[in-house]
């Protein structure tokens, strides 16, 4: 392992807020040392439309990291969200080679090459290749099939693909600021590994990351990740809906939502009301708490309810133990985990970032950010590791996300 | 299946995306920062050289070389040239200035040894030549001169030239010679000379001439100064050494065969004739042990008198100047 100091950066470029982090990796252990943010522009539900504005306020923001860290970033960890991002499953089996019926690496190789090798439409770029367990002769191998006995050795890969124009779109961004993308990670997968245990992605299970824009979501089992999806719906919506129901402007109503917002309704009283402002001055008007509530309770769960629409059959709570955990900047919706729990039908909680995080990036905004970090010094080992054996990022990230 | 069978599609990654970095789409702080990776890549090589540049110094202050070794005497203008020759040398210190040609004023260290060195060793005269500087002032040359066996004649210009041969066949000019002991030399006759630069290419296959000459020299000093021409003609076709004598004589050695006994034979062989006749006299010595002898009778009655007074004047062979591309033999 190199002994190397490297300086990593964190970014993700969301509908409402660039966030960067910074994680001094010495080789063996990882402090975060820099932190910067900036209010996001030029970036809708995950995608640059405004090339110029979205690079000015992502580059403020590594500025700012920077600043506070003393150090230049030497890598950039950059996580991607979006709706064009989509994933499917393939699969592949081979038959054991050796008369012995020992599977050997080059069975596993050959298995792995053959379910990662189906041909993408045009446009489209992969952006992970995630692993699930080994099945030999039907059973589950969790970790390596190599020198067990079976006779046909399965696998399947779940991949995450996107347009090249979005992707590139996003990475032009980061080196307009000088700076290598080193890994592109899905948004919730990096919140996923920050969130949740290893033993609860074995049990299986949901993460649900409400960004601004987008909805991130992703589903563990068997220790590894089974589907992710991205709904362009977020908290923005949410925003949007009380604007047009309480006739607001937008700003105003992201005010309201953050105040008096929630994803339940549990206000009984009718004539209940609440300033808009609370500062009793020209303009400052009230509004009936009961209606806030139930715009954004209508709207919260209908997202959460599109997301179990789009997991489809893959969800069922009998394969989800570890029930739903919530992220992002809109789960600190109050109620949100009980709409969760009942649109799932599974126990639902908020997410909350290992013990060892500083207070001040518990915030469910920064998971995303954190797990990147912890990502990518992830791949850093991994890749030292089994460096020569061809096996990369994906094959590290595969194995952090499956196995650790 | 082994792997190397398996041909899959090949799947692009957002990895194959490029990522150029293009000023056009860099924000002020992505150029600041370019830039300042640009001063810090510079800085580095930089230090780097400078770095490098330290340590020769270092090196080479601390490491003991010549120029460093403080000199015991201050080298001033050259006053003393000290001409060393060769045992039998004729060359004298007059010859050595107008050779090296050196300005007035240079000093010691001024001199370019190598040059001067080829300088001296243009002359034929000089077989080798080594110069060394004594400081303070004086420069002392060594040298080792070619001894002259024969000499030419050659026609080039308004007047003919009379150049000397040494006994490796070079030819030169001749310097400090005592004009007796050049009028002593036998002509030679009967080969080519090729002009090369401003003289001419050495003379090949004169050894055995040379060995003849000096073994006549040795043995039989009367008979060599009787010999007036020694030709080459037939040295390499018949290997033989015709040689004229000054009395019109002709006398043919062997040169495949050890010249004392061919001197021999002439010394009995001109005893015995000295009391005959004759206008010319043909000693073919190349036989062997048997020797034919021509005995030409003179084509006039003899008045009386002295042997000599009736000896044709020596002819002196004349040779031409060939061009080097189309060497030609002329006989004398």
């Amino acid at each position: 392992m190199s002994s190397r100091t490297t300086f990593i950066g964190a970014v993700e470029i969301g509908t409402s807020k660039i966030t960067v982090l910074i994680g001094e990796h010495t080789g063996r252990e990882l402090a975060i040392i820099g932190r910067g943010e900036c209010p996001s522009r030029g970036v809708i539900k995950g995608a640059v439309v405004d090339y110029k504005a979205a690079s000015e306020c992502t580059h403020r923001a590594l500025e700012l990291a920077e600043r506070e860290a003393g150090e230049r970033i030497d890598t950039v960890f950059l996580a991607q969200t979006g709706s064009h991002l989509e994933g499917f499953y393939n699969e592949a089996s081979v038959n054991v080679k050796a008369s012995d019926n020992m599977v050997e690496a080059g069975d596993v190789r050959t298995v792995c090459e053959l379910a990662k090798a189906k041909e993408l439409p045009h446009g489209r770029m992969v952006v992970h290749h995630i692993r699930r367990p080994f099945r030999l002769d039907g059973r589950l191998v969790p970790g390596s099939p190599e020198n067990l006995v079976g006779q046909r050795l399965e696998v399947g890969y779940w991949t995450v693909h996107g347009l090249e124009q979005r992707l590139a779109d996003t990475i032009h961004v980061i080196r307009g600021f000088n700076l290598e993308v080193g890994e592109l990670v899905l948004s919730s997968l990096a919140a996923g590994h920050m969130v949740t245990t290893p033993e609860e992605r074995q049990n299986g299970v949901l993460v649900i990351d409400i960004g601004a824009g987008t909805t991130d979501y992703a589903l563990y089992r068997d220790g590894a990740a089974h589907t992710t999806g991205v709904v362009a719906v977020g908290g923005s919506h949410l925003t949007n809906d009380l604007s047009i129901g309480l006739r607001l402007k937008e700003a105003q109503a992201e005010k309201l939502k953050l105040r008096h917002g929630r994803a339940d309704v549990v206000t009984r009283e009718r004539m209940q009301k609440v300033w808009l402002d609370g500062t009793f001055a020209i303009g400052d008007r009230q509004f009936p708490q009961q209606a806030i509530e139930q715009i954004t309770a209508a709207r919260t769960q209908e997202i959460l309810e599109v997301v179990k629409a789009r997991l489809g059959n893959a969800f069922s709570p009998e394969t989800c133990a570890g029930g739903v955990v919530l992220t992002g900047g809109t789960a600190k919706l109050p109620g949100i985990a009980g709409v969760a729990a009942r649109v799932f039908g599974v126990p639902a909680h908020l997410g909350e970032a290992p013990t060892w995080i500083g207070e001040n990036l518990r915030d469910p905004g920064y998971h995303t950010a954190l797990g990147l970090l912890y990502c990518g010094v992830g791949h850093r080992s991994e890749r030292l590791a089994g460096r020569g054996q061809g096996s990369g990022f994906l094959s590290g990230l595969r194995k952090l996300f499956s196995n650790s | 299946m082994s792997t190397g069978a398996i041909r899959t599609p090949a799947v692009r990654s957002w990895r194959d995306i490029a990522q150029p970095v293009r000023p056009r789409a860099m924000s002020r702080g992505g150029r600041w920062r370019r830039l300042m990776v640009s001063v810090r890549t510079i800085g580095a090589v930089l230090g780097v050289a400078a770095l490098g540049a330290s340590a020769w110094y270092l090196l080479t202050s601390v490491s003991p070389k010549a120029g460093d070794v403080r000199p015991s005497a201050k080298a001033g203008a050259l006053r003393r040239l000290e001409l060393r020759t060769s045992a039998g040398g004729v060359l004298d210190e007059v010859w050595l200035r107008n050779t090296l040609a050196l300005p007035a004023g240079v000093t010691l260290m001024e001199l370019d040894l190598s040059r001067l060195r080829a300088r001296l060793l243009r002359d034929g005269q000089v077989d080798s030549a080594a110069l060394s500087r004594e400081f303070p002032d004086r420069l002392v040359v060594r040298i080792t001169e070619r001894s002259p066996v024969a000499r030419v004649r050659v026609e080039s210009g308004p007047a003919p030239r009379d150049l000397l041969v040494a006994a490796d066949g070079t030819i030169f000019q001749g310097a400090g010679y005592d004009s007796a002991m050049i009028e002593g030399l036998p002509w030679l006759a009967g080969v080519s000379l090729v002009v090369e630069g401003d003289g001419f290419r050495r003379i090949p296959g004169l050894t055995p001439v040379a060995q003849l000459l000096s073994d006549a020299q040795f043995a039989a000093l009367s008979l060599y100064r009787s010999w007036v021409s020694v030709s080459l003609a037939r040295l390499e076709s018949d290997r033989e050494i015709e040689v004229a004598t000054r009395n019109g004589s002709t006398v043919v050695f062997s040169a495949s065969r050890e010249y004392f006994g061919q001197l021999a034979k002439l010394d009995y062989l001109v005893d015995r004739l000295a009391n005959t006749p004759a206008a010319r006299v043909r000693i073919d010595l190349s036989y062997g042990r048997n020797v034919p002898v021509r005995i030409d009778a003179p084509d006039v009655a003899p008045a009386a008198g002295p042997r000599g007074a009736t000896r044709p004047p020596a002819a002196r062979p004349v040779f031409s100047i060939l061009p080097p591309a189309s060497p030609q033999r002329t006989s004398p």
